[in-house]
């Protein structure tokens, strides 16, 4: 348990941002390998980039209100 | 040279070696400099294997698409780590980060333990020293063979010296600059390095997350700037909300104070 402690501390240390971006992932890789979501493809760009910055927002949001 | 990839690996690997050397600097001090430069060699040798075999086996036998996804996965967690708290500490939500503070904090425990300043090698001393520069460094070492191996599979061997020589310019003038004013490197802008450095390790995971992906980005590598931009931009704004957020935190928190107390001071003074 320590162990996957220090790991989580060492890469991210924060929930929010560690769940944000599996779940980016997710839809990403869902985009990706559907064939009936293939016209989303050409904007995985943009939706990472707004999903970064959704996720920043809601990390900051919960640092403030916790 | 890819300069990109040495200025990004240079700046990353300066943060953290501001923070290993703060540690390095108060064992030495405090038990003794032996201990303190013991521990951090055997720190660098250590981390010296790890990016040796750990490098050339993710550059061999991983595909390159699989790789930028992961190494994208991992820039982006390690950029939004720190652009959090860089954002946090400039909108003044978070103290500074104080390497001064810290070496007299270190201090002051080292004390309370009991370790006084004695020529001889000491375990404590080592091992502080040792945990310091291996734990600062696993995050150099991760930032050059990503960095370094995340462009093609035929230019992977000159990207990673690109960043290894970017980490070992860092490395180099962090120490430098420690030894000649012998004490913690306050002066470092270690938040704006932090704000620097998120906005470049997000920028840098977006752009080979979405590759990994199979995406390919308009302008190609060119929009790599683009991203910093946005991302720099939008940190701007975030700060400049959660500014205005705790100005009105602030307010409402005297308002509430000054209502406790005015009916009082009605009752004593009729």
């Amino acid at each position: 348990m320590k162990v996957i402690k220090a790991i989580y501390n060492f890469f991210v240390g924060d929930m929010t941002i560690l769940i944000g971006v599996i779940i980016t992932m997710l839809v990403l890789a869902l985009i990706s390998y559907v064939g009936a979501l293939a016209p989303l493809r050409v904007a995985t760009g943009a939706i990472l980039v707004v999903a970064v910055l959704v996720v920043l927002t809601a990390s900051l949001y919960r640092e403030i209100r916790g | 040279m890819q300069w990109a990839i040495a200025t990004a690996a240079f700046l990353a690997s300066a943060v953290e070696f501001v923070e290993a050397f703060t540690i390095v600097l108060v064992v030495g001090v405090t038990i003794n400099w032996r201990s303190s430069l013991l521990g951090a060699f055997a720190a660098a040798a250590t981390l010296a294997v790890i990016v040796a075999t750990l490098g050339v086996a993710l550059v061999k036998w991983v595909p390159i698409n699989d790789f930028r996804l992961a190494v994208g996965i991992i820039l982006i967690l390690f950029g939004l780590k720190w652009l959090k708290k860089a954002i946090l500490r400039y909108s003044g939500l978070k103290a500074l980060h104080d390497e001064e503070a810290i070496f007299e904090e270190r201090m002051a425990e080292i004390r309370a333990r009991g370790e006084t300043i004695a020529p001889r090698f000491q375990p404590f001393g080592v091992v502080l020293s040792y945990k310091a520069v291996l734990l600062e460094g696993l995050e150099v070492a991760f930032i050059v063979i990503t960095f370094g191996s995340s462009i093609s599979k035929t230019a992977s061997a000159s990207g990673i010296l690109s960043a290894a020589i970017g980490a070992t310019v860092a490395g180099l003038l962090v120490i430098g600059a420690g030894a000649i004013i012998q004490a913690p490197l306050t002066r470092v802008p270690e938040n704006t390095l932090k704000f620097i450095v998120g906005t470049m390790l997000t920028s840098f995971g977006t752009f080979w997350a979405a590759e990994g992906f199979g995406f390919a980005w308009p302008l190609s590598d060119a929009f790599i700037p683009i991203l910093i931009a946005i991302y720099l931009l939008a940190s701007y704004a975030l700060v400049s909300w959660l500014k205005q957020y705790k100005r009105r935190q602030l307010a409402m928190t005297s308002a509430s104070n000054a209502s406790i107390t005015t009916p009082a001071q009605e009752e004593v003074h009729p």
